[in-house]
Parts: C-alpha cells; structure tokens; sequence
C-alpha cells in the first residue's frame, strides 16, 4: 500500500484500524473510516468509473465532495468516494457508463420534517466560520454550525506548515493544523454552538430556511434570523489538452490526500501556478516523500510570497516562470506534462517546449469564492454576511480575523449594539494585502556571535519573528508603520534561534564567523533529517543556487514549532549566504531530452461533469450567436452534478476565443441543490439518531 | 422603423415554433423578446411531456399535431430532441379515481386516443417496482410522451433563423400605437415595428403586456417547482401522473428522460399565485415523499437540482387563442396554462394555417378556445 509512514510534521498518526473491503471483486486492506477514494489510491487505483461520453475514465479531482467525478459503485449504490467513509468488507466497483438503480422496493414504512431552529447560522467551519462562531457564541447567541467535512478547521486541516500573520491576531508561526485544532476545541467548549459536521448546506430558500443534508443520510430544514457564509472557496480549473486525463487534479485535493489522509497519491508532481497555494503543494509533497518535478506560471514572477518562492526553488525545485503548461499526455493518465515558454501575448512558443515525465498535474491556478448562499440569501433579503474566503480570497490568517468582525457585524445586524473597534478594519485590510514593495537588502558582515540573516525582502503581512525575540532584536521598518513592513535586526542577539524556527518563510538564519576562514550558519528544516552530525551536505544560497557542501555540525529540534535547526559550518565567503539546505536532486526535474505532447488546444475539457470540450463549446457560440450562458445548457454545459462550480469560470475565455465580449454575455443563476441528495435523505426515511 | 408581416411578442413555447411556420410559409417575421435569448419565460421550467390525452377536442387536436411534428424532427428536419415515447401512465389507487378516469376514457375513445385501461400487472412491467398494494390498474396511453424544452425550442429557433425570421433580444415591447382599430407601432426601447399581425405570445405576462392594449385577458400565472435527478439507467419508461391529492399538493408526475434522469414536478395545492419563481424549503419534502410512496424504488436516486417556474393559468385550463374583437391586427395566444410546451409545435402550425392560408377548418379551435368563451367550465385532467 502507498501510506505516508514517514512524516516530519503529523507524527501522531492516529491508530486506524485495518479493514479488508473488495474492489472489483478483489481483496483490498484500507483503514477503517477514511475516505474511499483514499483507500482505493492508497492501492494503487486511480481508476474509478468510466464517463459514458468516449469511455473518459475518471477519477478523483476535488477530493472536497463537489465535483461527483469520484463516483464508485459502493454495495450497490452510486457513490461519491471522497465522502464516503470505508468499512469492513464494502464492495466497491467501477462505475461503468450510468448507475444501474438498485431493485429496492420495500414500501415506505417511515419519512418525517426534520426543522431546526437557531439565531445564526454558519455555513462552513474553517477559519473564518470558527471565528465568527466564537465572537457570536461569547455574545450568547444560540448558533448552528454547519461544515461538510467530518473534522472543523476547514483547509487549515491540509496546511503542515507554519502560517504569516501576526501571532496575537491569528497564530502566526503555528501550523495550520494546529491553529484549526486549537479554534475547533474553543468552539466546543460553547454549549450555545451546535455543531453539524459531515454535513453539506445544500440550498437557501426564500421561506427563510436552509436545507441541510446530515451525514449522508438525513435532510433538516433550519431556520435562522441571521446567516453567516463562511463557505471558503473553490479552486479554479483550467484548460489544456489532456486536462480530462486521470491524475490532473487540483492542489486542494493534493493535500487532502496527502496531509489529512496520509496517502501517497503520487511519485511525481508537476504544479501549474505559483500562487501559495500552488507553492506549498511542494513543500507538501517533499514532505511527503513525493518528487515535485517543477511548477511553472505564466508570469513572469512568482505569484505567491517570494520568502514562499525562494524556499521551494532552495530545497531544489524549479520554477518555471513565463511558462505555461501546453499538455497533459498518456495512456487514459498523465504520464508526461509539456510546457513551453510564452511570448509577450502569453501565447506558447512550441519550439521551447519541455516535456517531463510525472504521473500528476496538479492545477495551483486561484480560487473563487464559494457564495452563492450569500447571493441568494441576499436576494430574499435576509441578513447575511460573508466571511473568509468566501468573502475575499486571502491567506488564513486574514480569514480568522475576518471572521471576527463577520461574528461583530452579524451582532450588529440582529440587534446587538456592539461597537466595532475601527482598528479591527484597518487590521483586516492589512491580512489581506497582496505584496508590496521589494526591498534590497545590504550584505551582512558576519562577526564572531550570531546574528540573525534576514532574507525577507517582500512587504508582506508577517511579523512573528519580532514578536518571538526574548531581546526585541527584530523590528519592523517603520514605513507603513503596520505588519506589513519588513524585518530589520537592531543588534544584541542572543543566538536561541527562535526567530529561526517561527518563521513560516524559513527566511532566517544565524551565522557567525568561528575563525578567519569558516563560520557557522544555523538553518531552518522541516523534514526528517537523513544526515547525522559530520555529513556534508550540499547548501544553497537565498535564491536556491548551489553554494557547497557544509559539515553538519548539530542537529537540534525546537519542539514548539516543530522545526529542526542544523548547525552547518561553512567557508567563511558563504557564512552570510547560506540559506538553506538542497532536498531534492538536481536530476529530479530534468526534461526528457526531447518533447513528446500532443498539442491540440480545441480538445481541452470546460465541462468535466459531461465531459464537454472547448471545440464543442466554440462551435455551438459561433452557430448559435450565444450571448447567454443559459443557451449552453443545450449541450449539457452547467448541467452536470456539480452545476456549474467548476466550467463558470472558465467561460469567460472561451467567449474570447469565440470572439465574443464577456460583458455582452447573460451570466447563468446557480441553483439549489449545491450537492446531489438522495430521495432517502431529503424525507428522512432512516430512523437512526445521527446527531 | 421596421416593418414586417408579422412580429411575435415572447420567444418562448408558443412564440418560437410559430415563428418558424410562418417563415416556412413565406412570411416575413420578427420575434421580439425582453429575455437574452429564447425560451427564457416559462420554456426553461417545463419539464418535458407532451401528450394528446386530454378531454377536449382543442387541445386534443393540438397535441396529436404537436407530437406528429416532435417525432419527426430528427428525420426531417435533424434535430434531435430526445423524443422519448413512453407513454403516459395513470396509475389508481381508489375507486373513485378509478370511476373519474373510465369516465374519461370514454370520451378520449371517443376522439379515436390511444388510451386504454391497464391492470396492475402491466402497470409493473412499465414501471417495475412501483407500488402493487391497493393498485387497480390505471390509463396508459403509448403514443404519448417527451422531449427536451431547451433541445426542442433551439431546434424551432435554428429553423426559424434559416427561414429569415428575425430575432431582437433583450427587447421589452413597451408601448403601442393605435389607429382606430388597428395597432400601427409596436414599440420597444431600441425598436419601432410596424406590421400586419401582432401576436402576443407573452406566456406569464400576458395580463400585462395586453393591458397596455387595454384588453383584458384572464390570465393569472402561478409558481410550480420543479426538479431532476442523477442519471442512472434507464428503468421506467412512461410519464406516470400521480392524481391523488395530498395535504398540500394535488398532482404530481414524472418520467425518466433520454439523459436517464427523473425529471418532476408538483402542483401545489392551494396554488401559489403571483410571478416569484423562487425556490421554496416546502417543495422537496413534500414531492419526495408522495414519489418514493408510489415508487420506493426512486429512494435511492440522488436529487440533483431544483428550480420553479410559472404556469399561465386560465379560469377554466383552457387557453385562450383569439383574434379580439377590439382590434384587426392581433392575435393572442396565452393562458397555456402546464401545457404550453405540448401545445406550442401544434399550435404554432395551425396558427400560421390560419394566418396565412386563411383557412376556416380549425374554427372551432378558435370558438372553443375564444376569449369570449365563459370559462366557467372546468378541465378535467389538468
Ligand atoms: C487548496 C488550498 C490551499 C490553501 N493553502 C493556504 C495556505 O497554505 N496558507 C494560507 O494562509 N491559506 C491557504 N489557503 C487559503 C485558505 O482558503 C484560507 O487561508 C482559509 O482557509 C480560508 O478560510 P475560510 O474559513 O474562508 O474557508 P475554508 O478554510 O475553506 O473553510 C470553509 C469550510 O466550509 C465548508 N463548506 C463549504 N461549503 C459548504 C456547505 N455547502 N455546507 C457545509 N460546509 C461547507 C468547507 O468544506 C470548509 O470546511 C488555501 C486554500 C486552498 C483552497
Ligand atoms: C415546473 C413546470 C413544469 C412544466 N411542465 C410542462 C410539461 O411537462 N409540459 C408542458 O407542456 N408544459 C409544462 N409546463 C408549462 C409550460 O412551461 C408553459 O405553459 C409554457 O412554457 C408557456 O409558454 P408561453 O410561450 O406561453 O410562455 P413562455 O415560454 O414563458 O414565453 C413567453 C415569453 O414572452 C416574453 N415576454 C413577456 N412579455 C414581454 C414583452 N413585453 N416584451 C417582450 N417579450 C416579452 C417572456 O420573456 C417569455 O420569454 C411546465 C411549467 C412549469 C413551471
Ligand atoms: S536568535 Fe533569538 S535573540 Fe537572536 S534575533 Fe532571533 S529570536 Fe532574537
Ligand atoms: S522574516 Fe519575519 S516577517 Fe519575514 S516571513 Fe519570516 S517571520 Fe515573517
Ligand atoms: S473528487 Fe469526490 S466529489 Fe470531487
């Protein structure tokens, strides 16, 4: 079986109970509730149902419940295996072409109303839905909470590594994990929170009610004087040829995989984006013991944070800017990816293509919000809010701290007469911020007591190394006279390496000379060591540049923070220089030595719930004179199970292509049900107590 | 100004097909629309049926018309519109829906319909799995059946197009201008059309729209929610009309579409009047629950989508097809009541018969279905 076994970060691994359950009549051994579609990659199946539109196989692509694209046949039942917990001895099979509807005709012997009631409701529990819960909670309002995963935390639970953001606002330097841990107990410990897990808010209707489909199997009406949508956001797709093939999937279901389930879906990635998001699969994926053969993006910089960018390129993976993928190519899954550099018009150039061999392409290329609940909420006219992503896409820290005043203003709207300190808004404006200013940065002499390198040269929202420092070493600049500045060190440093520990962009070492020709540079890790005191090993400089092979002196664990610091000695011209440590060999990620693709950019797919491509999309704008998105329906576009989550975003540029402006074009209305429900579940036939 | 012959208000059921006959016969015709594209009124919500097993000889009439044409649109004209023959299945459960239904029978035989009374062991090979106990037996009619809405009045708007029927979008007509009986402008914000024949095909807004004529129409719309289901293979193949009526619903019916989703909706009772095509918490409890009763089998099929939509109702459920008296050049074709979209193929080539042929052998479409009618009659199978 392919399980992580090794992990730097999630050491305790849960006890999981070993369970025997078939596919295709074959005998298989998973762990007792984890999720299908982890079990089954776990065991080397990627395979699980084959599209009745050319015999497409599928397999998983969101890992989060919204797409359907996992469906297997589970003892009989079409089911989504992603959201489906495993049991002993369940039957599990392809599903081929359409489900055959199961011969179950008993009578229906029992069907009830299942209605709630509360003040607030609070769609999603990640970090801004757990925030607002908390502030709304304190204040005694009777809540509900509702998030469709079996743990709250939302994507903080994929997120092994230490988050930016201020640490009095929103833990920065902790782990994502650990902060969604941390908010998950607080909210426990509020009787006036009921809490819904494993349960998906299918629809807002205009008699003020939601609909909530609970733990597979029941279906609940909730009324509310207020909503909050904290619903997080969806990853944005993206077309190319070969883009339907199995093993393209999105980062988010990367680290799903990956960090929650500790499954090793992969030996090698190829990421398309380099957004955090896109950058973090690969520090993800290293952890892992996963080969992140390189990333690549459009731009011309990175597009996430460079203190992220610079980290990833240090540990030895590439990332190819100006670049775009051109295709995904193999027998039914991706076995080879091309790229190409782009010209000014961000057109490919074919000649400078570069094909590499890796079995997944995860898609790092944005996030649109999910709030439609909002929308439709705000038509009837409700009282509603929008917090976290689903209000404005940004890192987690400003999530949580959104969510705050998400909590506050909902106060506000029921009633409440709560002064919202204006500090709170300015602070939240900051979280969110894009990067600012790039600094240069002066050369550091070292002397013979360390000193902190500080290689954080990008305005960002950040600033725990200044709050962890015993001595107040570190301070901000003074420009924007907020987080948003960067780091200086003043002097006095003690050498306790805390800055060096906390900080999420691994940007700090210490370094001091020891004689007139080596010095000693203590450097960030967060991986298992696989060399002991003595070994060489190679280092780099800030921008991942191979520098030379340093001596390892100590090895030492800083328990909190979950970080290793490796003493290194170092010839004294690179003492100041070395940044960090080489992970991944330099043969890795080298191209074939010829492209080998496929480069038909029509047969890209839009529409992955029926499978429709961009040419079929083309043809029927340009023969119909489309302006509306409703006309695509006709064929099928938006009509899949999904609805139209996953192609909306993409239309905007097939309407370009077809020569039409997107301006000109009636957009589509998102309907209820968000997620498909079952006859069973939505009157209640089960008489189970689920809550 | 634009002038033609005719220019047809509303591109939806009614409007487009007719469209289409009447560029077919030469016509030369305009189709103003205030949606962005076709169908978008009421079209977009019907879920698909077409029958000609109704109780009067309009209707009737109009249908066997309409389903002639649907099934042979992808021979003749290549489009298919997933015309799905199942028939149409009454199942009974009482004996007074029994005694209503073979009474009914009796005057559908007498119109020559292929409809008759099946036992409850048929009604299991048409429908396996659906509930036996307490079953009589119940009316199947085969020749009825389905199509898609969106395939269908693409295909009507395609042909239409190639006939040179022009089409204006995003286009409200507005105002009008009269001259003595005669309707000289038809106006909207962008346009002025002048033409022969106005049709007024507004479907939900025909009150409205034939106020500003200064008529008055008895059309009331009001909300029906509808919804569909995940694809699975095919297992039943008719439209199965549930009659009984339930707290908070009279009828409901569905059948499994070509795509192999179920495909339903629900009357509710009492009727929901207005124009708000919102979706409400009551709908699906209320529908599912009268389904999985009748038909266990359907429990395990997963709800995908919900959606409302609006029923031109008209006192009696009859449409209302009439040349007013108030004026010489308008024709009003509304009041299609849940079946526009069976109508609309039907209608649309008897209406252009009439229009251009100036035929009088569908008179008494025209008495039965006149404005002037009384409408204190009452359908008998809605
Ligand atoms: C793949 C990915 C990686 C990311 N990596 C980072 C990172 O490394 N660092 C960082 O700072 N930020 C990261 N982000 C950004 C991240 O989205 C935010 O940091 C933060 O998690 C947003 O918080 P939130 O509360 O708005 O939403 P989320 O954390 O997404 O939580 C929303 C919750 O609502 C649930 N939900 C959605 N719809 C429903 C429904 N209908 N019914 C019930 N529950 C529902 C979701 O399943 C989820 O549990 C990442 C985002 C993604 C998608
Ligand atoms: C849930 C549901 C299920 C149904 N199922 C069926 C079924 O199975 N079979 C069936 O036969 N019928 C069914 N129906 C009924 C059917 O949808 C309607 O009867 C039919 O669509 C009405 O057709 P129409 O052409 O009169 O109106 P519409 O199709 O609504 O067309 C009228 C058009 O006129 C336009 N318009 C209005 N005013 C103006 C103006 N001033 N200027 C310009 N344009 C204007 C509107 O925008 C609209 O596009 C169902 C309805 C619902 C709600
Ligand atoms: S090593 Fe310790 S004392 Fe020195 S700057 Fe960092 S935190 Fe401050
Ligand atoms: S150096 Fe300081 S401000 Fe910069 S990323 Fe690290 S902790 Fe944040
Ligand atoms: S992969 Fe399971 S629903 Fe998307």
């Amino acid at each position: 079986m392919e399980r992580i076994n090794h992990h730097p970060i999630l050491k305790n691994f849960k006890k999981r109970k070993s369970v025997a359950f078939f596919f295709n009549n074959d005998e298989f051994v998973g762990y007792e509730g984890e999720a299908v579609s982890s079990a089954l990659i776990a065991n080397g199946i990627k395979e699980f149902a084959i599209h009745q539109k050319n015999d497409i196989p599928k397999g998983i692509f969101c890992a989060n419940g919204q797409c359907s694209h996992c469906t297997v046949i589970i003892d009989g039942f079409p089911q989504k295996s992603c959201v489906t917990s495993l049991e002993e001895g369940m039957h599990i099979q392809t599903l081929h072409h359409l489900p055959e509807l199961p011969e179950d005709d008993h009578p229906l012997e029992h069907y009830e109303k299942n209605e709630l009631n509360c003040e607030i409701l609070i769609i999603g529990g990640g970090p801004s839905g757990l925030t607002a819960a908390i502030e709304l909670a304190k204040l005694n309002f009777s809540i509900i909470l509702v998030d469709d995963k079996e743990e709250l935390g939302g994507k903080l639970l994929l997120q092994t590594h230490k988050f930016f953001g201020s640490i009095k606002d929103c833990y920065a330097g902790t782990r994502g994990i650990d902060i969604g841990h941390t908010l998950e107990e607080e909210v426990k410990s509020f009787t006036n929170i009921r809490i819904l897990t494993s349960s998906s808010v299918v629809g807002v209707y205009k008699d003020q009610k939601v609909g909530v489909f609970i733990k597979n199997k029941k279906y609940a009406l909730i009324k509310f004087d207020g909503i909050v949508v904290s619903a997080g956001a969806r990853e944005k797709s993206l077309i190319f040829p070969g883009n339907g093939l199995l093993g393209v999937y999105g980062a988010g279901a990367f680290q799903t995989l990956v960090n929650r389930d500790l499954v090793k879906s992969s030996d090698r990635i190829f990421i398309v984006g380099s957004g955090n998001v896109g950058l973090i699969a690969a520090y993800h994926a290293l952890q892992a013991g996963i080969t992140p053969v390189g990333i690549c993006d459009i731009l011309d910089r990175a597009s996430g944070y460079q203190v992220h960018a610079d980290k990833i390129k240090r540990m030895g993976v590439p990332i190819h800017l100006n670049h775009t993928v051109l295709s995904a190519d193999g027998n039914g899954k991706v076995e080879r990816v091309t790229i190409a550099e782009v010209d000014d018009n961000y057109q490919p150039i074919l000649e400078t293509a570069k094909t590499f061999e890796v079995d997944t392409l995860l898609i790092a290329v944005g996030l649109s919000p999910v709030d439609e609940f909002y929308d439709t909420a705000n038509n009837y006219g409700f009282k509603v809010i929008k917090a976290g992503d689903a209000m404005e896409i940004a890192e987690a820290s400003s999530a949580m701290f959104g969510g705050r005043i998400a909590g506050l203003q909902m106060a506000n709207l029921l009633g409440k007469d709560i002064k919202i300190d204006p500090e709170y808004y300015e602070k939240a404006e900051v979280l969110k911020s894009r990067p600012g200013k790039v600094w240069d940065l002066d050369e550091v002499k070292l002397n013979q007591k360390f000193q902190p390198i500080i290689r954080c040269y990008e305005e960002i929202p950040c600033n725990p190394c200044t709050s962890v420092c015993p001595v107040n070493a570190i301070e901000l600049k003074s420009v924007h006279k907020n987080i948003m500045d960067i780091p200086e060190y003043s002097n006095n440093c003690t050498g306790c390496g805390l800055c060096v520990a906390i900080c999420p962009g691994l940007a700090i070492t210490l370094a001091k000379q020891i004689d007139d020709k080596f010095a000693e540079v203590v450097i960030p890790f967060e991986y298992n060591p696989d060399f002991e005191k003595g070994d060489k090993i190679p280092l780099t400089d800030r921008d991942g540049i191979f520098l030379e092979d340093g001596e390892v002196v100590k090895v030492k664990m800083l328990k909190k923070y979950k970080t290793h610091l490796i003493t290194v000695k170092t010839t004294l011209k690179n003492g100041a220089k070395a940044a960090g440590i080489i992970i991944q060999k330099e043969s890795d990620s080298k191209a074939l030595p010829k492209p080998d693709y496929d480069y038909v950019p029509e047969d890209g797919i839009v529409c992955r719930c029926e499978m429709i491509t961009v040419k079929e999309i083309l043809d029927y704008i340009k023969e119909h004179n489309v302006r509306d998105i409703n006309q695509l329906k006709q064929i099928r576009v938006g009509m899949g199970a999904c609805g139209g989550k996953t192609c909306y975003d993409l239309l905007p540029r097939i309407f370009k292509m077809a020569g039409v402006e997107w301006k000109d074009v009636t957009k589509g209305s998102i309907r209820p049900l968000s997620v498909e429900v079952p006859m069973f579940a939505i009157i209640n036939e089960s008489e189970e107590d689920i809550r | 100004m634009k002038t033609y012959d005719v220019v047809i208000v509303g591109a939806g059921s009614i409007g487009v097909p007719l469209a289409f006959y009447l560029g077919e016969k030469g016509i030369k015709t305009a189709v103003i629309e205030k949606e962005p594209s076709i169908g978008r009124g009421q079209n977009r919500a019907a879920i698909g049926g077409i029958r000609a097993t109704h109780s009067d000889s309009s209707k009737i009439h109009i249908c066997q018309r309409s389903i002639d044409i649907v099934r042979r649109m992808e021979d003749e004209f290549g489009y298919d519109v997933d015309w799905l023959q199942g028939g149409y299945l009454f199942p009974v459960y009482d004996e007074q829906k029994e005694k209503t239904l073979r009474n009914l029978l009796e005057i559908q035989q007498h119109f020559h319909l292929n409809i008759d009374w099946i036992s409850p062991d048929k009604i299991a090979e048409l429908a396996p799995g659906i509930t036996m106990k307490k079953l009589r037996g119940g009316t199947y009619s085969p020749e009825d059946g389905s199509a898609s809405p969106l395939k269908l009045i693409d295909a009507f708007y395609v042909l239409a197009k190639k006939e040179g029927v022009d089409f204006y979008f995003n286009e409200e007509v507005v105002d009008f201008e009269k001259e003595g009986s005669r309707i000289s402008k038809v106006i909207t914000k962008k346009n002025v059309f002048h033409s022969d024949l106005i049709v007024n095909s507004t479907g939900g807004d025909a009150m409205e729209f034939s106020a500003l004529l200064g008529i008055d129409v008895p059309v009331y719309p009001d909300s029906h929610e509808g919804g569909i289901t995940e694809p699975v293979q095919r297992f039943f193949e008719p439209m199965i009309v549930d009659l009984r009526p339930a707290k908070g619903s009279t009828n409901y019916y569905f059948y499994q579409n070509c795509e192999g989703q179920v495909i339903f909706c629900i009357t509710p009772n009492p009727r929901i009047p207005g124009k708000n095509c919102d979706n409400t918490s009551e709908f699906l409890p209320m529908v599912i629950k009268r389904m999985v009763d009748l038909y266990p089998r359907l429990r395990n099929l997963r709800i995908r989508r919900t959606w409302s939509g609006l029923y031109p109702m008209t006192p009696d459920g009859f449409p209302i097809v009439c040349f007013p008296k108030e004026y010489d050049n308008l024709l009003l074709t509304i009041g299609m009541c849940g079946q526009g979209f069976m109508l609309g193929p039907g209608l649309g080539e008897i209406l252009s018969e009439i229009i251009v042929d100036k035929t009088n052998k569908y008179d008494t479409i025209l008495e039965e279905l006149s404005l002037y009618r009384n409408f204190t009659g009452e359908e008998k199978l809605k």
